[in-house]
């Protein structure tokens, strides 16, 4: 046994293999003890926020922390405001519709497109024959260049309760700056939020966990009753063989899935939780291990070793753990991580249907899919919402296939270097 | 062997390619820039053209609502949901629907221009044959108008009176539903309907399923493609609107058509490539199609809500349910909802918040906002989230967790319920996600059901639900008093299918009461009490409670062919309904092709 594993880790691609799937594993355990926040909590108001780190207005405000800067800050303002597109679009209304002969306009001279800018532009002008889009895109142009020319800071107002007049409070010029440790209230989302203004990040470690757990109860449902079918058919043979034959045939005709999605249509949303679910995969993915389970008992079957056990009157249970189990039990164990691995799947396929289990008790994989794409992320461009759980399923399935030819390398003589 | 496999491989390239080429000839018969596109409309393929019918698919043509569409068939008036008013479109000129002094008849005068598509005058007999065979083949418009509607009668070519069902006082049963036909009545020709019914040998089934493809119609579009991929209509240049007395010209779209997509998504991305004009689909943050990918793409208002909404998403109780039979347990769920989220998240911020507008039978449009006092409801509002206040409510009404399993129980039965609307629609499914949210968090299991379209409107009719997320109607002339009836009318608790409202079988005798006596009511200050009273018992009761404000027809437009979409501030009153709806059609006598 020990040596066996330790020839496991001699095989490169099960070692990449495991040290994702380790990874993996580590993270959604040790993620949770650190970020403790409640990933179904609809922290942000609104559809997918982007990522990053979010700061209370009010604190910025209202900190007492006066830190000068010798920074110009209205160059990079500037620089926003007047990119080389802007610009563009600056000269091209400015000639279309200011007036302005092409020779009259340098994009290159800042100061001095402004100034054109300033005198020809009116956003109150309507001009025949241009889209409201258009119009409304050069209204949203001419605030940024207002917002970036101006440099008179920002004086902060409170009201005074006696006379309800507002009064100057402070004022800041573009040099303060704040420490963003200062800041009681700062919210970072690595991977912004979802479309119910959940943590993306915090939400995808715990759909993984619940993902896993889905997967591996799946894969142990799966192959324990494919193990002990195919024991069966391949060991007693006959009628019993038969029939399982015959039963398994029946179930490899029928798609799986379909199968699955009519059971899974049955069961009511509340009793569908994710043991539920689990248990709904693993009871229609176990026909393939019981095909090959069986075959492989039916070569063994006649081995000498197997035939001096039963000459010794040894019980067919001591037969079977004994003088097979052990010899298919490599074989068993690369079964399994597969069953983990399209239990996984499938339940991010059920749940893209809806038929997995429910939004409000638990996060999982399939479901965040789900509303991603309801929300049309996809269209949207909002790849924080969708992408890292593809990305998780497929370093998943990756890490545990790998884990698989891996292994299979070792024990399959065929492929023995 | 080589060859062979090359061979198969350009074979099945070339019948690869030979696809598109072919979806590509049809679609290239339709010039661009002549060409309206629209998409959120027709799903699946048109069945007919018949307004009698009883299973119309073709939104283009039918859809005889409030504010009727009038591409093809035209209505006497047009509605106007920015300023509630209607406009004439059969009707003469400057005129509007006149009550006689008894509210008895009412006398409609026609516009001696209006012709059909064969070239014939759209008279009164006309307007006669339309009420007439709507109630002799009982057509469910039929059914209807007979509560309201005695006969129609024919003055002269261009008069025609509608007699009222009278009450006991010699006046109309319900002046404001007869007055609801008048922008939503489709008229057809006295001569057609004749040959229809001839063909069917007068058989009131088999003329309700006459497909009526040869159709005979006064508007001003007519029929042209209609296949599983597209639905096409051609404009009739012969169009009588283009008189001066109407329009005084024709539509600028030649064609009109509405490719059958599969699903929103797929609507979408052709509204994001310009393959789509006008949109009536909910897009989530629409804001970022213009401020970050730049697309000419815009919508009615400039900022949130982006468009004029006038209907709301409203869970309605069933209060025959044992547990939601109770007051409190109908207010503890609809006070630790949580609306701003719904709003913001579901809806996208495509809806005013409840902060903004209060809850009452109103809809946010100011016309009816003007009829209800807000500050006299001001305490009965429940602030947004309001988990201690509802678990308060329920503490009080003695409906506790006694067995620990943190699920509060009434009569010793766990309260559990679900709550149902139709898998896909996305926003009434988020929201309903957060509704469960709520429940969770005050000690009530509710779980959502998203079951197939079908089913829910078969289990919200007959009263087979818990909780049901449904949406009242919008903007018409007879609301906000038939929105008001949706709410909380015991009348229709009797019927064994219900598709009119009080889906929950609320019963109030006050609320019964003031909504008898709204209809005859003129004045402004009394209709104001009423509608006051009626909305506090509603924030009382809570039969029901609207989760958010929503438009009644979304309205985005891609400006990449066309442009002179009417927006807010423009100066028209022209309403952002998808340029084809009630008053909204005005809308396509202002495009004009982007240069």
């Amino acid at each position: 046994m020990k040596n066996t594993i330790k020839q496991a880790f001699h095989s490169s691609k099960f070692v990449t293999g495991f040290v994702i799937f380790m990874f993996v594993l580590v993270t959604i355990f040790v993620y949770p003890l650190i970020v403790t926040r409640d990933p179904l909590e609809m922290v942000g108001q609104g559809n997918f926020f982007k990522p990053g780190t979010y700061v209370a207005v009010s604190d910025v405000v209202g900190t007492n922390s006066n830190y000068r800067l010798n920074v110009d800050t209205s160059a990079a303002k500037l620089e926003t405001g007047l990119s080389v597109e802007n610009r563009a679009m600056m000269a091209d209304w400015l000639e279309k519709y200011g007036e302005v002969p092409a020779s009259d306009i340098d994009v290159t001279d800042a100061e001095s497109l402004v100034a054109l800018w300033n005198e020809k532009y009116d956003p109150k002008t309507v001009i025949k024959g241009m889209t409201i889009a258009v119009r409304n895109q050069y209204m949203r142009l001419n605030n940024q260049i207002q917002h970036a020319l101006k440099d008179s800071g920002v004086i902060i107002a409170e009201k005074n309760e006696e006379t309800g007049e507002l009064e100057e409070a402070k004022s800041y010029d573009g040099r303060e700056f704040v420490n963003q440790g200062d800041l009681p209230n700062t919210q970072t989302f690595l991977l912004g939020t979802d479309n119910f203004g959940r943590d993306v990040l915090t939400e995808l470690v715990a759909a993984t966990k619940v993902s896993l757990g889905v997967g591996i109860i799946a894969g142990v449902i799966a192959t324990i009753i494919g193990l002990i079918l195919g024991l069966l058919a391949g060991y007693v043979g006959g009628f019993v063989d038969n029939l399982i034959t015959f039963i398994t045939n029946l179930f490899t005709v029928i798609p799986s899935f379909v199968l699955l999605i009519l059971i899974s249509y049955s069961v009511s949303e509340s009793a569908r939780g994710t043991t539920m679910v689990g248990i709904l995969i693993g009871i229609t993915a176990w026909p393939w291990t019981t095909r090959s389970v069986r075959s492989q008992v039916i070569s063994l079957r006649n081995r000498d070793h197997v035939n001096l056990s039963k000459l010794s009157g040894h019980s067919m249970m001591r037969i079977v753990f004994t003088d097979i189990l052990p010899y298919i039990a490599s074989y068993v164990v690369m079964a399994f991580i597969l069953q983990i691995s399209s239990g996984i799947l499938a339940e991010a396929q059920l749940s893209m249907l809806g038929l997995g289990p429910s939004t409000t008790t638990t996060a999982t994989l399939g479901l965040m899919m789900n509303w991603a794409t309801q929300y049309s992320a996809h269209t949207s461009g909002t790849w924080w919402a969708y992408f890292p759980v593809i990305l998780v399923i497929a370093l998943i399935s990756f890490s545990l296939n790998l884990m698989n030819t891996g292994l299979d390398q070792i024990f399959n003589p065929q492929l023995r270097d | 062997m080589k060859k062979k496999a090359l061979l198969a491989v350009a074979v099945s390239a070339a019948m690869a390619a030979s696809l598109p080429v072919s979806a590509l000839a049809a679609e290239g018969s339709l010039p661009r820039n002549e060409t309206l596109y629209f998409s959120g409309q027709q799903w699946g393929t048109v069945n007919d053209y018949n307004p009698m019918s009883p299973n119309s698919n073709n939104a283009m043509v039918i859809a005889a609502n409030d504010a009727a569409r009038t591409l093809v068939y035209e209505t006497l008036y047009m509605w106007n949901p920015l300023n509630s008013q209607l406009y004439p479109l059969l009707a003469a000129p400057d005129s509007q629907p006149e009550w006689d002094e008894n509210q008895a008849n009412l006398t409609v005068t026609l516009n001696p221009d209006a012709k059909w598509s064969d070239g014939t005058q759209v008279t009164a007999a006309d307007v006669v044959a339309t009420v007439k065979a709507h109630m002799d083949y009982e057509t469910s418009a039929g059914a209807d108008m007979k509560n309201y509607i005695e006969s129609a009668e024919a003055i002269d070519d261009t008069t025609v009176v509608f007699h009222a069902v009278l009450n006991e006082e010699g006046k109309a049963v319900n002046p404001l539903m007869l007055m609801s036909y008048m922008p939503k009545l489709y008229i057809m020709q006295e001569a057609y309907l004749n040959t229809v019914a001839e063909r069917n040998n007068g058989s009131a089934e088999d003329i309700k399923l006459d497909r009526m493809e040869d159709l005979v119609a006064s508007g001003p579009y007519k029929p042209y493609i209609a296949n599983d991929q597209q639905v096409v209509l051609e404009r009739d240049d012969n169009y009588w609107g283009q008189a001066e007395s109407m329009w005084g010209s024709l539509p600028a779209p030649k064609y009109i058509a509405h490719t059958i997509f599969k699903d929103n998504a797929a609507g979408d991305t052709a509204f994001k490539q310009g393959e789509v004009d006008v949109s009536q689909q909910f897009t989530t943050d629409i804001q970022k199609y213009w401020e970050e990918q730049g697309l000419p793409i815009s919508t009615y208002l400039l900022e949130p809500p982006y468009g004029i909404c006038m209907t709301m998403p409203t869970m309605v109780f069933n209060t025959e349910i044992p547990g939601l039979d109770q007051v409190a347990v109908r207010k503890a769920i609809a006070m630790a909802t949580d609306y701003d989220q719904i709003i913001a998240s579901a809806m996208s911020g495509q809806s005013p918040s409840f902060a903004d507008v209060p809850r009452s039978i109103m809809n946010p449009t100011d016309g009816e906002q003007a009829m209800v006092d807000n500050d006299a409801l001001a305490d009965l509002q429940w602030a947004n989230k309001d988990v201690e206040g509802a678990i308060a409510v329920l503490d009080e009404a003695g409906i506790v967790d006694s067995d620990g399993d943190g699920i509060r129980e009434y009569n010793g039965e766990n309260l559990s319920f679900k709550a149902e609307c139709p898998q896909g629609w996305t926003d009434w499914n988020a929201a309903l996600e957060i509704v469960a949210q709520a429940g969770k968090d005050i000690g009530i299991n509710i779980e959502t059901y998203f079951p197939d379209a079908s089913t829910y409107t078969d289990d919200y009719s007959t009263g087979k639900f818990d909780i049901v997320c449904a949406s009242g109607p919008g903007s018409s002339i007879a609301n906000p008093w038939q929105r008001a009836m949706w709410f909380m009318s015991s009348t229709y608790n009797t019927l064994s299918v219900n598709f009119s409202g009080n889906f929950g079988h609320f019963t109030n005798e006050r609320a019964d009461e003031l909504l008898a006596l709204i209809p005859y009511e003129s004045d402004e200050a009394t209709l104001k009490e009423y509608y006051t009273e009626l909305s506090k018992i509603m924030l009382e009761e809570v039969p029901c409670a609207a989760l958010m404000y929503r438009p009644q027809v979304f309205h985005a437009v891609n400006e990449s062919v066309w442009t002179g979409y009417p927006m807010d501030g423009d100066g028209t009153d022209i309403p952002p309904m998808d340029c084809t709806d009630g008053y909204g059609i005005a809308a396509l006598y202002n495009l004009v092709n982007v240069e």
